[in-house]
């Protein structure tokens, strides 16, 4: 038999019994209504707590450090690997990386106009800078030809105060800063090395090319520049009078151990930590367990997503299972009306096979009515789902969001994605078909001769 | 010309409780290809018992059926819609049309169970339909024709597969003289222009002469089988 003509003759004798058909299907409608909304609301919290963590820096990266490595319980597992070259290169090749650069790290005094203040650099491989995520809302990013260019996050400027305001004494804190005001900005950055008896001074001159987004907090405090701007800084502050013990050392702090000093000299060449971009969050987890695997000292704001998830499907479940209660009653209410459906209908099942259905055809018949009954019981269940879930949020947005700055955007606590509202149809179809199994059977086993014979 | 339909011994016992009855006692027949052949016999003789076991509908309790030299025994009940489709047509006395389809739709039944498409199908059933004097109740629930319609919409359903043999039980039962004339004249044209095989079960001496043989049951035994003579048909 055609599938079409199946469907076709399926949904003409649903609606012979228009009432109880409409009425099954108001039971899965409300089976598949309290399985969605449940199940929005918990990927509602799951996306709300994530997007918690986002805020505190983005989840596709992964910083690599050096020093002594943990375990989760804190107890040291030993000195993690090297950060030089050949690090970086091994995790270039790691599946799901995206983009890799090796970075030193320098604070320190720096002023611009008449401000002065502190300044956070990070000197890492221009070329990769999109790949890191590394976004500008004002200005351009640098390029690997450009010397001396920064690119600063929208917080960098409340590092700076005025100095004639501070020497008066008058501390201000900034406020209603404009971060554009840094653009286009020579920033002076002073270095001191342990060089002689007093040590020596040099002035590092930087161009504000760009301003951050302040897409995540992590970075709004920090500024980027080129690695090897940032090297050469770093090589003067490192020089040291032999005679004089190591001192000053503000970057790469934590590559200082007693242990390595031996090998100081090569030491020095380590990186401060690498930072590593992922293809997506998946990847992130995986990447930096490997990472950690592999001995390194892998930290990232993902790792924290682990334990959200394992509640959130927690919480998942127990909605689920709420719905799902409802909609099992919905899946007997479909039996039920099937079987009764066929017991009307013994003399007509009876003359189908009389005049040539097989047994394939009358169950795929009543398997398509029940699947039928699913399918719009559910299909109404689902949009009825997203009129709810619109609704919740717009009550959530009256009572959750007040008081929440605006452009943090509408939380929303009920959220369908696209897999939900597959899986809903598709589930709904399913109890159907799995509801008319019992039924279609017994269609199959009525004896036709008993349905003509009751003339 | 070889029998298409040949019945060896047939016994069919019903149990009812402690009660045994003999619908069917030791019944032997042989049918030619194109035969018009009419069951005859009083109310509870077995006609119907007789014909369903002949089609296949009932198993025997003892003897067989041999259909176009496949033993019906034999053919499992899951492979029976298949040997249905193929050679049987069926004609009820309570016309037996499934109430939520049109004329047209009922009569193409049968082809989409064989899995004929729809434009194909339409087209027989209303070449079929036109003929019976139906083209202009094509669209008709069955609650909305006449015993006489009904029954010619179940003759197009019975013959639109184009069936070896078609089985009658009581086709005329509910009909009054004057229709019945009518149905028969068109069930025996469309049968005969085919070479179709015809098995009709009644109790109407009168409707008997319509057939080449008549089967007489008496307490479910074969009592006689008269032969028409040749100029009663003209
Ligand atoms: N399913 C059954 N269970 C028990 N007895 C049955 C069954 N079917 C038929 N019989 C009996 O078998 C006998 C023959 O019945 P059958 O229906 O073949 O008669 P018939 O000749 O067709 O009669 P009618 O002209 O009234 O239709 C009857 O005595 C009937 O009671
Ligand atoms: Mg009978």
């Amino acid at each position: 038999m055609n599938k079409l003509d199946l469907l076709r003759l399926a949904n003409k004798n649903l609606w012979r019994r228009k009432g109880r058909t409409i009425l099954t299907m108001i039971g899965v409608f409300i089976g598949t209504s309290s399985i969605v909304i449940m199940l929005s609301l918990g990927i509602g919290i799951k996306e709300n707590q994530r997007r918690d963590l986002e805020r505190w820096g983005s989840l596709n990266i992964i910083r690599v450090y050096s020093g002594v490595r943990f375990d989760d319980q804190g107890n040291p597992l030993g000195e993690a690997n090297q950060l030089d070259d050949n690090a970086v290169n091994e995790i270039k090749q790691m599946e799901g990386v995206v983009g890799v650069s090796p970075a030193y790290e320098f604070g320190g005094e720096a002023s611009w106009g008449r401000k002065r203040g502190y300044i956070q650099l990070i000197g890492v491989d221009p070329s990769q800078l999109e790949n890191l995520e590394v976004s500008i809302s004002e200005g351009r990013l640098f390029t690997p030809t450009d010397r001396y260019c920064i690119v600063v996050g929208s917080q960098v400027i409340n590092n700076f105060m005025d100095e004639r305001a501070m020497r008066r004494g008058i501390y201000i804190p900034p406020t209603n800063t404009d971060p554009k005001e840094m653009l286009n900005q020579r920033i002076a950055v002073t270095v001191q090395n342990s060089w002689g008896e007093k040590g020596q001074k040099k002035v590092f001159n930087f161009q504000v090319v760009g301003i951050m987004d302040e897409k995540n907090m992590e970075r709004s405090m920090e500024a980027y520049a080129s690695i090897e701007d940032i090297k050469k800084m770093r090589d003067f502050m490192l020089k040291v009078s032999n005679n004089y013990p190591q001192q000053g050392i503000m970057a790469g702090g934590r590559n200082s151990n007693s242990q390595a000093r031996k090998s100081s000299q090569k030491q020095e060449e380590n990186y401060s930590f690498i930072i590593v971009r992922t293809k997506d969050v998946a990847y992130t987890k995986k990447v930096s367990q490997a990472l950690r695997d592999a001995g390194y000292n892998a930290y990232s704001i993902a790792d924290a997503l682990e334990g959200i998830e394992q509640s959130s499907k927690i919480i998942q479940a127990i909605f689920g299972g709420i719905g799902g209660i409802t909609l099992l009653v919905a899946a007997i209410g479909i039996t039920n009306t099937m079987v009764m459906s066929i017991y009307e209908r013994t003399r007509e099942i009876g003359i189908m096979k009389v005049i040539g259905a097989s047994f394939a055809d009358i169950r795929t018949m009543f398997l398509a009515e029940a699947g039928l009954i699913g399918f719009m019981g559910g299909g109404a269940g689902l949009l009825f789902s997203y009129l709810a879930s619109y609704f919740i949020n717009k009550l959530a947005v009256n009572y959750i969001n007040m008081g929440m700055p605006m452009e943090e955007g509408a939380v929303k606590i009920s959220i369908i994605s696209p897999w939900l509202a597959l899986f809903a149809i598709g589930f709904s179809i399913l109890i159907g078909l799995i509801s008319g199994l019992y039924p279609a059977n017994r269609a199959i086993k009525l004896s036709p001769i008993k349905a003509i014979r009751n003339e | 010309m070889g029998s298409i339909i040949r019945l060896k011994s047939l016994t069919k016992k019903y149990k009812i409780g402690g009660e045994v009855i003999t619908a069917l006692n030791n019944v032997n027949l042989e049918i030619a290809q194109g035969e018009f052949i009419c069951i005859l016999g009083t109310s509870g003789s077995g006609k119907t018992t007789l014909l369903n076991i002949t089609a296949g509908l009932e198993r025997p309790t003892k003897g067989s059926v041999i259909i176009n030299g496949v033993e019906l025994s034999k053919v499992k009940e899951k492979d029976m819609a298949v040997f249905r489709r193929k050679y049987m047509g069926f004609i009820f006395q309570s016309y037996n049309l499934i109430p939520s389809l049109t004329a047209l739709e009922n009569a193409t039944l049968p082809l989409i169970f064989s899995g004929v498409g729809i434009k194909e199908r339409n087209k027989r059933a209303k070449e079929l339909l036109v003929e019976l004097g139906l083209g202009n109740r094509l669209f008709n629930k069955p609650t909305q024709m006449s015993g006489g319609q009904q029954q010619r919409v179940a003759i197009a359903r019975a013959l639109i597969n184009n069936p070896e043999i078609i089985f009658a039980d009581e086709p005329t039962g509910n009909l009054d003289s004057k229709t019945t004339n009518e149905i028969m004249e068109l069930l025996i044209k469309l049968v005969k222009e085919k070479n179709r095989t015809l098995i009709m079960v009644t109790h109407d001496l009168e409707l008997a002469q319509y057939a080449d043989r008549v089967v007489h049951m008496v307490d479910g035994e074969v009592k006689k089988i008269s032969v028409r003579e040749e100029t009663d048909y003209a």
